[in-house]
């Protein structure tokens, strides 16, 4: 197999992890799905960057993160004069994550965390990333890693609970 | 690192052997502290559970075709299905290599015109189903055992709804048949290519038009032989 279907094979399996990932930084699943598509297609427009031997996860997820920073800013603009909207979890549509009242209710806690805490919560205790790993792929110092980390559970913790 | 985060490294197993066993030594020692760990053990395994729902839910056609957009020729799609049928090797072959190397040395000399010998094809309340040869050819035509018969049988699978779709080829048209209340419902069919007769094309490879269809109705994998004989011995069902 050559190395473009094998670039293309590993893309498609990562999609169901690059999508939660859209899921915990984004407000809606179509907002999640979106960004998952832009990453996508960025990532192959950009494939020549990608170093093979290295974890291909870490380089489309900081694609992702990029991404989501540029139209967080554009959004975040534009909400000034807006108020939010409201977006159910679609049922039963093609490929649509089943409605899970849980999800919708993380999902919502997490867009209230400030962005520069949520995607620290996100890599570490959503997709699993160990502190050096998460600082970086953010291209953060640890330390800043680890403090934002504290403030935002502690800031889940109370939306959350259990 | 400050007593919070340095609490938290331990949780998620980022302190060294000597720091986690303090820290541990600690907790045991704390029940506040004790408690503290277990409500963030609990509020990260409800957010991780909440998560996981979108890794389990299917990912939406429209995020695949962005990775893999229909096959712009036959030969990519050749690839693609290879890559799916792994798992069925026949004889250190994957299928599709064998149905491929049928199909290339295949003669069509089929026909899948209306009206010779009677309609491959007829319409009842809107809908169009199998007839005659094609509907011989769907209900007993194995792909991993051709007959030679005119029209040659591709891929054997079910859609989403659990329904066994087969894709076959004749000289004039190539298309999609799907179990419908016991008969062939015909999902899609597409004339053989413009001054290419049928085998030259399938000699290249899947009708992309077809291979768009049946990568959009296909749910899981396609049938290996085994499979596929199993499934006739069941009518289709």
């Amino acid at each position: 197999m050559n190395r473009q279907s094998s670039f293309e094979d590993e893309l498609l399996a990562l999609l169901p992890r690059l999508r939660r990932f859209a899921y915990s930084l984004s407000r809606s699943p179509a907002d999640a799905d979106d960004l998952t598509q832009a990453t996508v297609e960025r990532a192959i427009r950009s494939r020549e960057q990608w170093t093979p031997g290295t974890r291909l996860d870490s380089w489309i997820y900081r694609i992702m993160r990029n991404l989501w920073i540029d139209t967080a800013r554009s959004r975040s603009r534009r909400e000034k004069f807006e108020a939010p909207a409201e977006e159910a979890i679609p049922v039963g549509m093609d490929g649509a994550v089943h409605a899970s009242a849980e999800l919708s209710e993380v999902m919502a806690a997490m867009q209230r965390l400030p962005d520069e805490q949520r995607e620290v919560v996100s890599l570490i205790l959503i997709e699993g990333y160990g502190y050096r790993e998460a600082a970086e792929l953010l291209d953060l110092p640890i330390g800043t890693v680890s403090s934002r980390l504290v403030r935002g559970r502690n800031a889940l913790l109370g939306l959350v609970g259990e | 690192m400050s007593a919070d985060e340095k609490f938290f490294a331990w949780l998620d197993g980022e302190l060294d052997a000597a720091e986690a066993a303090d820290m541990a030594a600690r907790v045991e020692s704390d029940p506040e502290l004790a408690a503290l760990a277990e409500k963030h053990r609990a509020m990260q395994a409800k957010i991780a559970r909440a998560f996981d729902t979108v890794t389990n839910a299917p990912v939406p056609e429209r995020l695949r075709k962005a990775i893999s957009p229909q096959p712009s020729n036959v030969v990519d799609l050749a690839e693609h299905r290879e890559h799916r049928l792994q798992p069925s090797r026949l004889g250190g072959l994957p299928q599709w290599a064998m149905i491929a190397a049928t199909l290339v040395m295949g003669i069509f000399v089929g026909t899948l015109v209306p009206g010779r010998n009677g309609s491959p094809v007829q319409i009842e309340g809107g809908r169009l189903y199998a007839a005659s040869s094609l509907d011989r050819a769907l209900d007993s035509e194995l792909a991993s055992a051709p007959s030679g018969g005119a029209i040659r049988i591709g891929l054997t699978f079910r859609d989403s709804g659990g329904k066994i779709c087969r894709s076959f080829t004749g000289s004039a048209a190539t298309g999609l048949a799907c179990r419908d209340d016991g008969r062939w419902r015909v999902r899609g069919l597409f004339p053989a290519g413009e001054g290419q007769g049928g085998a030259y094309r399938m000699a290249a490879g899947m009708d992309p038009n077809l291979a768009a269809l049946v990568d959009s109705t296909m749910a899981g994998e396609a049938m290996d032989a085994a499979q596929e004989k199993a499934a006739r011995q069941r009518d289709w069902r």
